[in-house]
């Protein structure tokens, strides 16, 4: 009951005109920003955060999260319909850009939309009953906990993406390894630097999103003379009954998923994404379709991203720990506005913690407005012709890297992986394991260090601990999985690449219907 | 070229890349790491599975690789003309070498189109930089 009256406390609150202005605001940037390929909600709330010293404390951290969970709205937008994605919409992008292929792309909006809609309204109860359970849960994993979890990321990442555990687990090596250029934050030492100052701080992550999938997919529709872009502007929104049906078991899957690795640092919404996908393959009634087009293909991930950026909240407001640097940027706001985010934060604030609670359901529901009947007025400007179109999104890609440091060098990083991302694409090497090897790569090396610490230099400790133990024999049951899978495959006549290969559009991001080596 | 081959090669090429230089930075031992320790290991992880791939692209029939460098190098190209030029005279200079490089990588060239998206992008850049504070240096 206790929960229930501060939810009504909290909505007291957020109902207020002031706030709820703040919140629209947030909810139409965040779907903007999240729109246009080259804008971040990372820049954007960087950009904006010198703007809230002069707004209230509520009304700032109300709009900022409302940027954060509405870019998560607005990116499938164009990860559906130009494929592409932000980090947060890589694996909607698989389907939805499927669907948009079959001239589905009505379905697949309304689907990413209400499946959005759905994730965020269960996150929410998860956020308001079980801040503190939950919490504990973060307290439980050790530092070889987190690295079984990132491991066993990785593995779903490889079979999901690619169908292939060698070319997937190769990618997010590679992204690990591109982690480790910059400053090594325990010895203070540059590695892999060469001395450029802009490498000090390491490769930015836009950069790298930025490069790996808009330029390289900019330039491959160049290559196979799209002059626009498959989507034609004509959606029909509302979907059959039969199709409802689908969506919504898929989402409630999605959202529990979500709402639990939305908690654990080191998950958030990238890999809560991967594990609903791969869930949905391995449990939906239509699992043969996954890949191809699938309405769960979409829903699923849709809502776990939601439902994950959602409860990505809970270790910066019952812990006190960032999970993400979009949460990091929040806590920033939080210590900017007087606030120490953290388990006292509750009962110091009330009022702020309920009222940015509440103000998620309400933006929520602003999300669903904007995101499914007004989607044509968004979706106007993909009715630009292609020529027109591609250098507007390359200037974004400039403004999105440069606005991070204030540093036009960055682009020089952009470029080059613009140029690695065209290599890897036509090398049939997706770049999403890169991806998130890539953000996940320094804490897996800071909980591996920490982890043989602890343990002397012993590899024990990963089959000691109970969750660390159940999570490797889940690495290794996959890997055998993707074993016997190969040797099946050999036995009916070869590796799975001996069979023609997948049309272009789908080559990269559509996973086999077998798992290979 | 055997693209599947290629691809192998590529990824071993990048494990020995970072593996040798890894052995520039102190290694230390697994309970007292080094900065070298963590990408030695994954370089070594990396280098085992570009093997596999190596052993696997024996097995599969030969895929040919096709790159096309023309339109990339006029993206890219067109992007280091944004910084280089923008360095130079200011941003504005910068999007219209952006605008009338990259449209070079389109299918149709318009000059009267490329400056319509130049100015249009312009006025965006001074919508960027008056309402959200973005101090890219326009001119």
């Amino acid at each position: 009951m206790d929960v229930l009256q501060n939810l009504a406390m909290g909505f007291e609150h957020a109902l207020t005109l002031q706030n709820l202005m703040y919140c629209a605001i947030g909810c139409v940037v965040g779907t903007l920003v999240g729109l246009l390929p080259g804008l971040g909600p990372l820049a954007t709330i960087s950009l904006l955060l010198p703007l809230t010293y002069s707004i209230p404390v509520n009304g700032a951290l109300i709009m900022l999260a409302g940027i954060y969970y509405g870019a998560q709205y607005g990116d499938s937008v164009s990860a559906i319909t130009m494929k592409i994605p932000h980090a947060s919409s890589i694996v909607t992008c698989i389907d939805g850009y499927q669907l948009t292929l079959k001239r589905q792309t009505g379905l697949a909006l309304f689907t990413a939309g209400i499946s959005s809609f759905i994730g965020g309204t269960v996150a929410i109860v998860v956020l308001a009953w079980l801040t503190p359970l939950l919490g504990r849960v973060a307290f439980m994993l050790g530092p070889a906990d987190y690295c079984m979890l990132m491991l066993f990321g990785f593995m779903c990442v490889s079979v999901v993406t690619t169908g292939s555990v060698l070319n997937g687990l190769a990618m997010c090596f590679v992204g690990v390894l591109l982690a480790q250029v910059g400053t090594d934050v325990q010895s203070g030492v540059q590695r892999f630097t060469f001395n450029l100052d802009t490498l000090y701080d390491g490769i930015n992550l836009v950069s790298v999103a930025l490069g790996c999938f808009g330029i390289a997919e900019i330039t491959k529709n160049l290559d196979e003379g799209e002059e626009r872009s498959p989507f034609n502007g004509e959606i029909h929104l509302i979907p059959s009954w039969a199709n409802f049906k689908r969506i919504m078991p898929s989402a409630l899957r999605g959202s529990l998923v979500g709402s639990i690795l939305g908690v654990l640092p080191g998950g958030g919404a990238t890999v809560a994404q991967f594990v609903s996908y791969a869930f949905e393959k391995k449990t939906s009634k239509y699992r043969r379709e996954i890949g191809s087009g699938a309405i769960e293909g979409v829903a699923g991930p849709a809502a776990a991203d939601e439902a994950a950026a959602r409860t990505s909240f809970i270790p910066l407001m019952s812990i006190g720990i960032p999970e993400n640097a979009v949460t990091a940027l929040m806590m920033a706001a939080f210590i900017i506005k007087g606030v120490q985010p953290g388990p006292n934060m509750i009962e110091k604030n009330p009022d702020l913690f309920w009222g940015l609670v509440a103000s998620m359901w309400i933006g929520n529901c602003f999300l669903l407005l904007l995101n499914v009947p007004l989607v044509r007025i968004w979706l106007s400007v993909f009715k630009i012709p292609y020529g027109v179109l591609f250098p507007s999104i390359l200037f974004f890609c400039c403004i999105g890297t440069f606005s991070i440091n204030n540093n036009l060098n960055d682009i020089f990083v952009t470029v080059a992986f613009g140029f690695v991302g065209y290599i890897l694409m036509r090398l049939s090497l997706d770049p999403s394991p890169l991806m998130l090897g890539f953000i996940l790569g320094p804490m897996l090396e800071e909980n591996f260090r920490r982890a043989m610490l602890l343990s002397r230099g012993s590899f024990e400790v990963f089959v000691t601990r109970p969750i660390s133990a159940t999570l490797l024999a889940l690495v290794v049951a996959l890997t055998l999985v993707g074993v016997v899978g190969a040797l099946r495959a050999g036995r009916r006549g070869g590796l799975a690449e001996r069979h023609p290969p997948p049309p272009p559009d789908c080559e990269t991001n559509t996973p086999p219907s077998a798992m290979v080596i | 070229m055997n693209r599947n081959l290629v691809r192998a090669l590529l990824i071993a090429g990048l494990a020995l890349s970072f593996g040798a230089g890894s052995f520039r930075y102190s290694i230390g031992d697994l309970s007292d790491a080094g900065p070298g320790l963590f990408p030695l290991m994954i370089s070594a992880l990396l280098l085992a599975v570009s093997l596999m791939m190596i052993a696997r692209s024996r097995y599969e029939s030969a895929v040919p690789i096709e790159i096309g460098m023309k339109r990339i190098s006029l993206v890219l190209g067109g992007l280091i003309g944004f910084v280089l030029v923008s360095k130079a005279v200011g941003v504005i200079g910068g999007i219209v070498a952006l605008v009338f490089v990259t449209a070079l990588a389109g299918r149709s060239y318009s000059w009267r189109r490329n400056l319509q998206v130049s100015i249009a992008l312009i006025a965006v850049a001074f919508a960027l930089q008056s309402l959200l504070g973005l101090n890219i240096g326009l001119y």
